[in-house]
């Protein structure tokens, strides 16, 4: 498991190195640049021209890129052009909101998915599975800024439960955190848990003709054993790999949701960031995130390790 | 020195000394105090470094936080704010400015002449819009309540510069005076209310300023000045990018006043007796600029038929979603500059003149480039009916939509490759025609003139605006560019929008300006 650990995190290096040059590249290849959000809708070329030389972006596009990598080198993410503050600092502030967010909607995809996956396969050509099936289709196909509208109009316009949007952190009021998340993990959770949905049915239903499934069936075991035990424990390896897949696409934000319901999550941010040209915010944001992404990687392949004896030992 | 009193300069570059009246009647008093309004905010806010920023978003929430020497009143006319008096020297070289007494920045410290030096020190360095110095000498402070500005030449306009709120000089703390640029993350200033709390993407919270001294000069509020009370306890910002969100929150009472309603969404919130509905008449200008270095727009002929063929009722209709006003030229009918001159080019929807046009201009199918962006819908959609338009009396016109960022740098870095580009002009028509006409001249010229040089004729009326010692020749000069720019087709203005706001009903003293200002807002309970 150590060597698993060990060889996953040193490819990591190379793959933020990688990264990092590909986002300074592209970044600074699109048109545009950060003055101009800077100066607002009916600036003059000249008040453009004035920020650019104040934000050094009037200096030779290398030796931006030199002092992106010195101050990167010391650890320093640079400062975001547009919100004045440092890099980190704003991620800081943004990645709780995202992780709270995603713990939330991933716990619901993990609910709904999960089981409707199940039961849908254990109830094959029934009723159930048609419906269960036509609900995950629902989920990946309604646009989630759709469904969040008729959220914010069923929930907080006409029944008044919810609040329309905003965001309250969970550590400062941990109610007020569930009202202001609940309908934006609904809108994210119903997306991916139609995706999971699908993939545990036809996993579990592969499971469930193999001859070990018949065995145990034979050796009188119970139902609720034989597919607890036996039949979702084997069908866990592809569903782990959509399940770091679904939490990747959650961590990673979602910029729809997040505008819909004014969640100052990091989705909403590095969109902003791009649109805006904020070099820095995009360049250091991104490395961050890619950091992130990575770290769920490396989870992903130890569950898998922990699940099937056989990575352990190829993997070592 | 001459001495003269009044209350409002109606006329800029006198030379006289600016001090307001004592006020007679009683100032105004908060109805009810208490409570926090949450206001649904359609843009995120960048920074709240006012200096250096121009955007609407970041002043809407920094100019209830700063003050400065000077502002401008309901009437857009300049007034004093930080300061008590204005003196202008009979030679026009020298403003003496004396500082209202008692005045505290929100940390607590005095405000004295110091300050004042430190912060043109760093709007020098910094600010957005720093040629407004430029034609100033020196400054100096030669007592702790005195601040000394020294003109290189005499400017008539120099006050109406001054006075500006696009990127108002901004008083701040003498220790802020290197801070660089964007940097100033946690904004002290002198107004009513300070800053608590800002989280970028989400909200802006501000608190009632309790060592805030009102501007006794004045009975109420007035544009960005005036007697200015705090009645709210706080201020709530939240930044509410998406229509319908706000609308929901406005319908629910979770936010207390928004900005930029959706017109679709109006008929519904009039039946609403909970809601109030504010129109903010002529918010911005809708335009398109040529580039008048690029064929075949650089044929004055083409650019005239161009202009012949449009039908602005139907481009304003679709920009703006049925909120608009047809409007000649770049000052709105309330404003004092306001001049319909070039008005018979305005709005023809003549098929016939601007085919003539054509045949006269040798055209032969050149394609006509659109350059628009998706970001601002106004923008895109008058773009597709100036198409359809064009399209319609033969010219070849063709759309190119790329985002917003990038139509501004193709614009104001190349002149190949797009012959007209549409953008909004908002805060500098409410500022005057000075602010507006900028746009016409170098380095500014937004219609790209050959070689970088101006039209000699629109240069000689810019120099009258700014130069003629006389008002009404200012205004005269004013005329003659707006007149010249519409004759050569300079720009294409197609009308003035309207930006509809909405108040919860309990929500007094909130009328739509250029920002929504809080001071003297209050809520019922």
């Amino acid at each position: 498991m150590g060597a698993i650990l060990v060889r996953r995190l040193g490819s990591a290096v190379p793959i933020m190195l990688i990264v990092s040059l590909i986002t300074f590249g592209m970044i600074h290849l699109i048109p545009g640049d950060p003055a101009i959000a800077i100066a607002g809708l009916s600036a003059t070329a000249e008040q453009i021209a004035n920020i650019r030389h104040d934000l050094g972006l009037d200096q030779p596009v290398l030796t931006q890129l030199w002092r992106w990598y010195a101050n990167l080198a010391q650890g320093d993410l640079g400062r975001s052009l547009l919100l004045g503050q440092p890099v980190t600092h704003v991620m800081l502030l943004r990645l709780p909101v995202t992780l709270a967010l995603s713990a939330y909607a991933l716990a619901m995809t993990l609910a709904i998915g999960l089981t409707s996956g199940i039961v849908a396969a254990l109830r094959q050509n029934t009723w159930i599975d048609q419906a269960m099936m036509v609900f995950a289709m629902l989920g990946i196909s309604l646009p989630n800024f759709y469904l969040g509208l008729l959220m914010i109009i069923l929930f907080a316009v006409d029944l008044g439960w919810l609040p329309t949007g905003g965001y309250v952190a969970l550590a400062n009021d941990p109610l007020g955190w569930l009202a202001t998340s609940t309908m934006p993990a609904i809108s994210l959770a119903l997306l991916l848990a139609g995706l999971l949905a699908r993939i545990t049915r036809s996993t579990m239903l592969e499971v469930l003709r193999q001859d070990y499934i018949r065995t145990a069936r034979a050796k009188g075991l119970s139902n609720a054993r034989v597919v607890l035990k036996h039949a979702l424990a084997n069908a866990l390896i592809p569903i782990t790999t959509v399940v770091g897949i679904i939490v990747s696409l959650l961590i990673s934000g979602s910029v729809v949701t997040e505008t819909l319901f004014s969640i100052p999550g990091i989705g909403q941010l590095l969109t902003q960031a791009v649109l805006n040209r904020d070099y820095p915010m995009v360049q250091g944001g991104l490395l961050i995130t890619t950091a992130l992404l990575v770290l769920v990687n490396i989870l992903v392949d130890v569950c898998y390790a922990l699940l099937d004896p056989r990575v352990r030992y190829d993997g070592v | 020195m001459r001495r003269l009193m009044m209350t409002v300069l109606t006329g800029v570059g006198l030379a006289a000394t600016m001090a307001p009246l004592a006020a007679y009647a009683a100032p105004f008093k908060c109805p009810a105090t208490g409570g926090d309004l949450v206001f649904g905010q359609e843009a995120n806010i960048n920074t709240l470094d006012q200096m250096t920023s121009s955007t609407i978003s970041t002043r809407n929430i920094a100019m209830n936080i700063y003050e400065a020497l000077m502002t401008r009143d309901e009437n857009n006319h300049p007034i004093l704010d930080l300061a008590a008096s204005m003196t202008e020297s009979p030679d026009h070289l020298t403003y003496t400015f004396k500082l209202r007494p008692n005045i505290h920045f929100h940390n607590g410290k005095a405000m004295t002449s110091a300050d004042v030096v430190a912060s043109f020190d760093r709007y020098n360095k910094v600010g957005n819009q720093r040629s407004t110095l430029d034609n100033v000498k020196s400054w100096d402070a030669p007592d702790p309540m005195t601040f000394v500005l020294h003109m290189k030449v005499a400017q008539p306009t120099f006050i109406e510069a001054l006075s500006s709120f696009s990127v108002p000089i901004v008083i701040i703390p003498a220790e802020d005076r290197d801070v660089p640029a964007q940097q100033l993350t946690h904004p002290v200033g002198t107004g009513p209310f300070q800053l608590v709390e800002s989280v970028p993407g989400s909200f802006v919270k501000l608190k009632r300023y309790d060592g805030y001294q009102p501007n006794t000069s004045f009975e109420n509020r007035t544009g960005f000045g005036g007697y200015k009370v705090a009645c709210l306890d706080t201020v709530t910002f939240r930044i509410v990018t998406e229509p319908g969100a706000r609308v929901a929150g406005l319908k629910t009472g979770e936010l207390q006043g928004v900005e930029d309603l959706p017109t679709k969404s109006l008929p519904e919130l009039k039946k609403d007796t909970n809601v109030t509905i504010l129109p903010l008449n002529n918010w911005w200008i809708q335009i398109a600029n040529p580039n008048t270095s690029f064929p075949p727009t650089d044929n004055p002929l083409v650019r005239k038929a161009i202009q012949a063929a449009l039908d602005m009722d139907e481009i304003m209709d679709a920009a703006s979603d049925g909120n608009y006003k047809l409007n000649v030229g770049f000052q709105y009918p309330n404003q004092p500059d306001y001049t319909d001159a070039g008005k018979e080019t305005y709005n023809l929807h003549n098929a016939d003149l601007a085919k003539k046009y054509l045949a006269e201009a040798g055209y032969k199918g050149e394609p006509v480039i659109l350059l628009t962006n998706k970001d601002y819908p106004p923008m895109y959609n008058s773009a597709l009916v100036m198409q359809q338009q064009l399209q319609a009396v033969g010219i070849n016109a063709q759309m190119k939509v790329v985002d917003w960022p990038t139509s501004v740098q193709m614009m104001l870095n190349t002149t190949e490759g797009w012959n007209f580009h549409f953008t909004g002009w908002g805060t500098q028509p409410a500022l005057g025609a000075l602010a507006t006409m900028q746009f016409m001249v170098q380095p500014n010229a937004t219609y790209k003139p050959k070689g970088g040089v101006d039209d000699p004729e629109v240069l000689a009326a810019w120099r009258g605006m700014n130069d003629l010692p006389t008002a009404e020749g200012r205004q005269a000069s004013y005329a003659k560019m707006q007149q010249l720019v519409l004759d050569k087709v300079y720009a294409i203005p197609f009308g003035s929008f309207t930006k509809v706001q909405g108040v919860r009903s309990n929500v007094g003293g909130f009328v739509p300006f250029r920002i929504p200002r809080f001071a003297n807002v209050w809520m019922t309970h």
